[in-house]
């Protein structure tokens, strides 16, 4: 072949790689989402945005609104979002086509369905039964309580495996109200509650108030690719609580710490996998830039210009060294591109309106409306003004337990 | 160089098309599944460990049956009245507890010709209401409404729900025990108990673990 000839092939083939990336570049759009309006309401919010929500993200959007909704009073939507979501959440998600993505070199985590983190799975179940029992239902909330420890119990260490301290205290509290033997939950709660001793059951307190407090856990990507699923935890302000009703000072210390829940629950199967994704991506990166190396140095040797023997200069190819450029330059293509594609990035959507703290009391009010004042104290005990609250407590006379929420949290 | 052409040309078309298929397929069901109506003791495709339609169906199917053969409902010569006492959950499944009573009474109901009765104690608070404003002349009234004609009950029926759960990395496993029985209102012996019991396990994809 000629050089000219040469020349104009190798243009000609310049444009293929071209039109790959072009190609390519149409699967690595998103497509676009309708701005959505915000009205300040955080339900209202919320809902518009799980209605423009991937279908893998709902149930990420039901615990967000569930929890608005529950600090807005507004129970009927909570328990909506709720028992939308748990029956996912509760289940055995097995057969998945997009966990199987997921798993796959090209995908990132979050191709999933969300169903959260064992802590954000807690969360809803423990949502729930408040709502259970503010129906008359404490043996459902119960079983709430009891399946959130079986999720806790996934944690990599056995210390920290089913440790919350509330959700066996409220087991045992639900069982003495339904003249039950409490007492096997109470003391695996107060194992878990080590140095704090914990009240014993009243089954006649009629009035259960249930706080919570502080920040919970932010998740981040760690390590070179985003790989490694990491949480961002800052102590909040609030460490205790107090209500003041009824000439009475009702203790609400932090049972629970939902950032020591989080980073503690250890190492997951996910991690390896997705180890193994960023270990592909790296190893083909660099063999794909090894290849382009050597494609160049492959395509600088294709020609050589030598003196003929008339004295002219003649450009002669080299047919070795322009096969080699051209292979090369095919396997550094192929290994850019499959590093490009490897997505070993961690799902770190997350459920970002939780608590830090959470706590819990129960008492004997008679029937009435009582004025009520809600503190928050910080590490020394001190009281944090601007966090107070001041709020009117109903007890009807009925026959069952009036469940008050607190929370520190306006959202 | 004909060759390396050709070997380039295949090398430049078969990287897009293998990472196009990386981008294109995997998505299961891209336009979802339309609704479909099933039986309800057939076990659906989105499953669990826990509660279904097709363990409530297998369950009062076989209390309905038992409670129907025994010598106090089938040889009764005055037909019994059975209050339905709330089911107690002690699993760690919230579940509609109703729904098995439910089930239960409109089974004995269709399956029973009559020979059971159910006194429904649910609308007490709506029947006292509506008893006094026939005794204060508000509504008319078909019979004398200073008679005494609420029944009592000659049966109580009621249920309880038991579990056991195991998890282990190799998966969870769910037992469920579903007990139910019939007391006589007036001697407190349990004249009918009958039992049935599922266990379930599975374990999730990894990407969940």
């Amino acid at each position: 072949m000629s050089p000219r000839s040469a020349s104009s092939a190798s243009r000609r083939l310049a444009i293929v790689p071209l039109a790959a990336v072009l190609l390519l570049a149409g699967c690595a759009t998103v497509p676009e989402r309708a701005a959505i309006r915000t009205t300040g309401d955080a339900v209202v919010d919320g809902n518009a945005q799980r209605a423009a929500a991937p279908v893998q993200d709902r149930a990420l959007w039901d615990f967000r609104i569930a929890a608005s909704a529950l600090r807005a009073d507004n129970d009927a939507e909570a328990r909506l979002r709720l028992d939308e979501a748990l029956p996912l959440v509760g289940g055995i998600l097995a057969n998945s086509a997009d966990a199987k993505r997921a798993r796959g070199l090209f995908a990132a985590e979050s191709v999933k369905t969300f169903i959260g983190e064992p802590y954000e799975r807690v969360m809803a179940f423990y949502y729930r039964a408040i709502l259970y029992w503010r129906e008359g239902q404490p043996d459902n909330a119960r079983a709430c309580y009891r399946t959130g420890q079986l999720i806790d119990s996934d944690a990599e260490a056995a210390e920290y495996k089913s440790d919350y301290v509330l959700l066996d205290y409220l087991d045992g509290l639900a069982s003495a109200k339904l003249s039950a033997d409490g007492s096997d939950a109470f003391a695996r709660a107060q194992a878990n509650a080590k140095d704090r001793i914990l009240p014993t059951y009243d089954p006649a307190a009629n009035v259960l108030i249930f706080a919570e407090y502080g920040r919970g856990p932010r998740k981040y990507g760690g390590g070179e690719y985003a790989e490694e699923l990491k949480f961002f935890t800052k102590d909040s302000a609030a460490h205790s609580a107090t209500l003041a009703v009824d000439g009475r000072m009702i203790e609400l210390p932090a049972y629970d710490d939902l950032n020591f829940q989080a980073t503690t629950r250890g190492g997951r199967a996910m991690d390896h996998i997705l180890g193994g994704k960023a270990v592909f991506k790296r190893n083909t990166d660099t063999v794909g830039n090894i290849a382009l190396v050597g494609a160049a140095i492959a395509a600088d040797s294709s020609y050589q210009r030598r003196r003929r023997p008339d004295g002219r200069i003649e450009t002669v190819g080299n047919r070795d060294a322009q096969t080699a450029a051209v292979a090369l330059g095919a396997i550094g293509l192929i290994g850019k591109l499959a590093a490009a594609a490897t997505t070993p990035r961690a799902d770190i959507r997350m459920w970002d309106n939780l608590p830090q703290r959470l706590s819990f009391a129960a008492v004997r009010l008679a029937p009435g409306t009582y004025p009520a004042t809600l503190e928050f104290q910080d590490s020394s005990g001190r009281t944090l003004p601007a966090l107070t609250q001041t709020l009117n407590i109903q007890v009807d006379p009925v026959d069952r337990d009036t469940v008050v929420f607190l929370s520190e949290l306006k959202r | 160089m004909k060759s390396t052409l050709r070997f380039l040309a295949f090398a430049s078309v078969a990287a897009p098309a293998l990472f196009l298929a990386g981008c294109a397929t995997g998505v299961k069901n891209p336009s979802g599944v339309p609704v479909t109506e099933m039986k309800a003791d057939e076990r659906g495709f989105v499953a669990g460990t826990g509660v279904e339609s097709q363990d409530l169906v297998a369950v009062t199917d076989k209390m309905a049956r038992g409670v129907l053969g025994i010598p106090e409902i089938a040889g009764a010569k005055v037909t019994p009245r059975i209050v339905l006492d709330p089911v107690v959950n002690e699993t760690r499944f919230p579940i509609n507890k109703d729904i098995f009573l439910t089930r239960i009474r409109t089974q004995l109901n269709e399956k029973s010709m009559g020979k059971v009765r159910f006194l429904d104690r649910e609308m007490m608070k709506t029947l006292e209401r509506e008893r006094d404003l026939k005794r204060s002349g508000q509504v008319t009234a078909s019979a004398d409404p200073n008679v005494v004609e609420f029944r009592g009950a000659d049966f109580f029926l009621t249920g309880k729900l038991q579990g056991l759960t195991t998890k282990t990395s190799a998966g969870t496993s769910d037992y469920v025990l579903y007990s139910f029985r019939l007391t006589d209102a007036r001697t407190s012996e349990i004249v009918w108990e009958s039992s049935s019991e599922i266990k379930k396990q599975g374990l999730e994809d990894a990407a969940y673990r």
